[in-house]
């Protein structure tokens, strides 16, 4: 064990090592020439001398000496200590490792997700996602290209204001086309997000509403489809079959300015001229725009947010008929933007954190007992030790050491296990139509994370017992006679109090993942209102890949009738959307005749169907009729609301006939359908209009009933719209039942993790009580002997030792549900079908808890009832 | 069970006595850990027993503080040994704590031997 070796220190310690043996070997040659045999003075000699490495311990803490010295003399001993009783090591350091990881673990999927919220860009904290009018879960792009100039030009609180749209869109003209993800930029992009580029340029101010055929790499298009040609600037590239000049490539890991979402290539707002209506109006199709704004240094959101309603208060009384809904602005710090993955991150990421840090003190309790447990069966050395002229504080300072060796070691393990964990979070994400990169991130905040965690609990599992054992006072320990009492009651209280902790600490736990289980087996057991099974969907790159709008009308067209044809189909029709899948379309509603009252949002969900949408979801036509092929551009644009549109706009009328104006065009009503979801399961129900696919449709998706497992069909299906065009982009093909997992992703997230952690919490906490219970019930053998002999019965001793465990855990029942009525509150919000404080999950918790802390104490009571009197009294 | 026994029947030196007890020791000349134990038990008519888990802490402690040096030398039994010394500061602080010595002796035996008429009156 060569820790830190000083040089002298080295030699000093020869010296000492030698100064005892020339001590010893004087005395044997005394003994020796006294008569006693050279054996016998040996022996001698050496019981006389004492405790030779006890001593020398003592005498090098004399040497004084660098601090350095002295921690590493300190840590010699600490993991000498460690050494000396294995299984004591192993179990602490699994158990702290664990408990660490799982906080690291959590930590690092918000390190990946909050902290990380656009990589690449400078000083994101000061950067803000701007929401107009309502606030609701995943808004849609609140601003037209003119009011966000507006607002950019006008204010006085931001450095710079950018904006961006983005969708998937076809790379043609290589050997195979390749669908990315594209987003349409402001100018001042890359500027606002403090983002050099590492080939070329970015964008000038004056091509952001020209169309200027330009085009930025991402980095890892540039390398994998472009082979990080280092010539690629100025080269002409083929976007659904349109000729754009790259003009710069953005540096690694830069994936734009969405949370959570990776954008592959960027281009201007109107790169082909051909978004001219978009780029000069301020209401319906032309609101497409998310925006980011960078504060001022010094301004707070909230002048912030000021100033901007100041500017657009001004822009809605200009243009009152292209605001007529709420208005308001309101700003989010990117950790927690409705825009992209954080919104959902910070519903869930922080309370399973919190979970996370229960599990931390939890075990920490139970690794302070342990600790306590071994430092009373040390008391004799540690009295020794302090007899010697070692002091309080040195003795506390090392018995400390050994908390923090050891949970430096399980810190070290849980570095090495998180390394991993941190990147199974995309493995509760489903394969879905966006181009998720969530994950989560190992850089030097989790690390210090790590760090921190352990040396804390380090701390807490080495001071609470060291401080209580350094108080016995070395005189009587060293007189006590027997270890016939657990090191007093202090100890024993102690102990105790550490229970209960464990006791009240995994409770919560256990109640927060059983409402969290439930909630999740209420999610998948609830009725959407529409069909999942036996329903294949298949996503076709139509709008992307570059077609001209009559001939993608022929293949839509096409595609229905070949794709009906198919044996095993039964239904086939075709959307431009998916329930379940965490995306939606809104746009601004406004009924006939309606005036709204100020504030009010007027945004509805709208989804664009075929003909035999609705059969083939089972979703029931309420009132009116289904869209037919007739519902086609030539016919009168028509719509068919959900009850919750009709019963908001026309209450207590028949909604069949009215009409609903939206992008500035007049919809009849020819329909209702019953209400089914649109999001998550626990949404609360909004208003959603659905128009005819052959009238206003945009993207195009294949939906299918089939007769059998829906995945047989998937190739089937491919090849029918291949049979059309062979460049046809065909992606996403799967069933709906996978699709709409999304919509669970997070409930799975937090009940396979509160799950975990309670799993964690229950089995800390019963062998918590038994290690207690069994070690008390040890130390009181003597005394039960004499019981027993003075004739109590086995049954007296069972409920001798049962009785002193069961108040434990009654205690740490009762603080545990106190505690849970508290925790339940934070988790309230996410719950699905349950109540917080739901009586059955409380009962059978506290019933489990119960049962295994009784199975717990119960086996040392009976080994106790079995004992033999007479032996029981011999053993001290 | 050793270490208790010979824990049990140590004699508690009051503290700084021992500092004391070993500078007086080296007053006679250098010494050895061991030559000190033994001189200490000699004069003291086998009474003190002075712990080596004490000892040597204290020597080393002592030296630290430069009341005594150490040096290796050959015993006249050839054993080659560390030799301590006591140094001029040492003897001043055998002097002091002489002194305190004689003060406590002096106020405890005033507390053991008082005299009754005295208490009563």
């Amino acid at each position: 064990m060569k820790w830190f070796p000083g040089f002298g220190f080295q030699r000093r310690n020869r010296e000492l090592q030698e100064e005892i043996d020339a001590h010893l070997q004087m005395a044997i040659a005394d003994r020796v020439a006294r008569g006693e045999t050279a054996e016998a003075a040996r022996q001698a000699a050496v019981r006389e001398f004492g405790n030779i490495p006890l001593v020398q311990d003592v005498t090098r803490q004399m040497w004084g000496g660098g601090w350095f010295e002295q921690i590493g003399r300190d840590v010699r001993y600490a993991l000498r200590q460690l050494r000396k009783s294995p299984g004591f090591t192993i179990t602490a350091t699994a158990m702290l490792a664990v408990a660490i990881c799982a906080n690291s673990t959590v930590f690092s999927w918000i390190d990946g997700t909050m902290l990380r919220p656009i990589p690449g860009a400078r000083d994101t904290d000061d950067l803000v996602s701007l929401q107009r009018g309502e606030r609701n879960f995943s808004p849609t792009p609140p601003f037209s290209y003119l009011d966000y100039r507006d607002l950019r030009e006008q204010n006085h609180t931001f450095t710079g204001i950018l904006a961006y749209h983005h969708d998937w869109i076809t790379l043609t003209g290589g050997a195979l086309p390749e669908r990315a993800y594209i987003a349409n930029v402001s100018a001042n992009y890359f500027d606002v997000l403090g983002i050099k580029p590492v080939l070329g340029r970015f964008f000038l101010p004056e091509e952001e509403s020209r169309p200027v055929p330009n085009v930025v790499l991402g980095y890892s298009l540039w390398k994998t489809r472009y082979a990080a040609d280092p010539a690629i600037v100025g080269k002409s590239i083929e976007i659904a079959r349109h000729p754009v000049t790259v003009i710069g490539v953005a540096p690694e890991g830069v994936v734009g300015a969405m949370p959570g979402i990776r954008e592959d290539l960027w281009v201007t707002l109107d790169p082909l001229g051909t978004d001219v209506w978009r780029m000069t109006h301020r209401s319906g199709g032309a609101v497409w725009l998310n925006v980011i704004g960078r504060l001022r240094p010094g301004v707070s959101r909230g002048q912030a947010a000021q100033d901007l309603d100041t500017v657009m208060h001004n822009i809605v009384a200009a243009f009152p008929d292209d605001h007529l809904g709420d208005n308001r602005i309101t700003l989010d710090p990117m950790w927690r933007s409705p825009f992209g993955a954080n919104g959902y991150m910070a519903a869930t990421l922080p309370i399973l954190l919190a979970f996370a840090a229960v599990v931390l003190l939890l075990t920490s309790a139970n690794v302070a007992t342990l600790t306590l447990v071994r430092f009373v069966s040390r008391r004799r050395e540690l009295a020794i030790r302090q007899s010697l002229g070692a002091n309080r504080i040195q003795l506390v300072r090392q018995m400390v050491l050994e908390g923090v060796v050891l949970s430096i070691v399980a810190g070290a393990v849980a570095l090495v296990l998180t390394s991993w964990t941190s990147k199974t979070f995309a493995w509760f994400f489903p394969a879905n139509s966006n181009p998720l990169i969530l994950n989560g991130s190992m850089d030097h905040k989790v690390v210090i994370g790590i760090a921190v965690s352990s040396l804390l609990a380090g701390m807490l599992c080495g001071a609470l017992p060291a401080w209580r054992s350094a108080h016995a006072p070395a005189i009587e320990v060293l007189k006590a006679e027997s270890a016939s009492i657990s090191g007093g009651s202090r100890n024993r209280k102690l102990l105790s109090g550490l229970v209960v902790a464990q006791i009240a600490l995994s409770l919560p736990l256990l109640v927060c993942s059983g409402l969290f289980l439930r909630t999740l087996r209420n999610l998948a057991g609830a009725n959407p209102g529409f069909e999942q099974d036996h329903i294949l969907t298949a996503s076709v790159g139509l709008n992307i890949a570059g077609y001209s709008h009559d001939e993608e009308l022929v293949i839509r067209h096409k595609i229905l009738d070949r794709v009906s044809a198919l044996p095993g189909v039964k239904v086939a029709s075709l959307t431009d959307w998916i329930p379940m899948t965490l995306g939606h379309k809104g746009d601004d509603a406004y009924p006939e005749g309606y005036v709204p009252h100020p504030h009010e949002s007027l945004q509805v969900y709208h989804a664009e169907v075929a003909p035999r949408y609705f059969e083939s979801l089972h979703i029931p036509i309420l009132e009116g009729r289904e869209f037919t092929p007739d519902d086609d551009e030539k016919a009168p644009r028509v719509l068919i609301v959900d009850q919750t549109a009709a019963r908001r706009y026309w209450p207590g009328q028949d909604p069949l006939g009215k009409r609903l104006r939206i992008w500035g065009g007049l919809f009849t009503v020819v329909g209702v359908a019953r209400n089914s979801t649109h999001m998550l399961v626990n949404e609360s129900p909004e208003p959603i209009v659905y128009m005819s696919f052959f009238q206003v449709g945009y993207e195009t998706i294949v939906q299918v009933k089939t007769e059998g497992n829906p995945v047989d069909l998937a190739p089937a299906v491919e090849n029918a719209i291949h049979e059309i065009d062979t460049r046809l982009p065909v992606f996403d093909v799967r069933p709906m039942r996978e699709s709409t997992q999304m919509a669970s992703s997070f409930a799975v997230i937090q009940s396979a993790l509160a799950g975990m952690f309670a799993l964690i919490g229950l089995v800390l906490a019963v062998t918590g009580i038994y290690g207690v219970v069994a070690y008390r019930t040890q130390m009181r053998t003597h005394e039960i002997g004499v019981r027993m002999a003075l004739g109590a019965s086995r049954v007296d001793v069972l409920r001798l030792v049962l009785l002193q465990g069961l108040w434990i855990t009654g205690i740490g029942l009762a603080l545990g549900l106190a505690f849970a009525l508290g925790l339940t509150r934070l988790i309230a919000r996410l719950l699905y079908g349950i109540g917080a404080n739901d009586p059955v999950t409380v009962a059978s918790v506290v019933t489990l808890l119960g049962a295994m802390s009784l199975v717990a104490c119960y086996l040392p009571a009976h080994r106790a009832m079995r004992r033999n009197p007479v032996s029981a009294i011999r053993e001290l | 069970m050793s270490e208790k026994d010979q824990y049990k029947n140590r004699i508690e030196l009051l503290q700084g006595t021992l500092d004391m007890l070993i500078l007086q020791t080296l007053q006679w000349g250098p010494q050895h850990g061991y030559g000190i134990v033994q001189a200490l038990r000699l004069r003291s008519g086998d009474v003190l027993q002075v712990e080596t888990g004490s000892l040597y802490p204290a020597l080393h402690r002592l030296e630290r503080q430069g009341w005594v040096q150490s040096e290796w030398k050959q015993s006249e039994s050839k054993q080659k040994a560390r030799y301590y010394r006591i140094t001029a500061k040492g003897k001043k602080q055998l002097a002091s704590d002489l002194d305190r010595w004689e003060q406590i002796v002096e106020a405890i035996g005033s507390v053991m031997y008082v005299k009754p008429e005295e208490s009563a009156s």
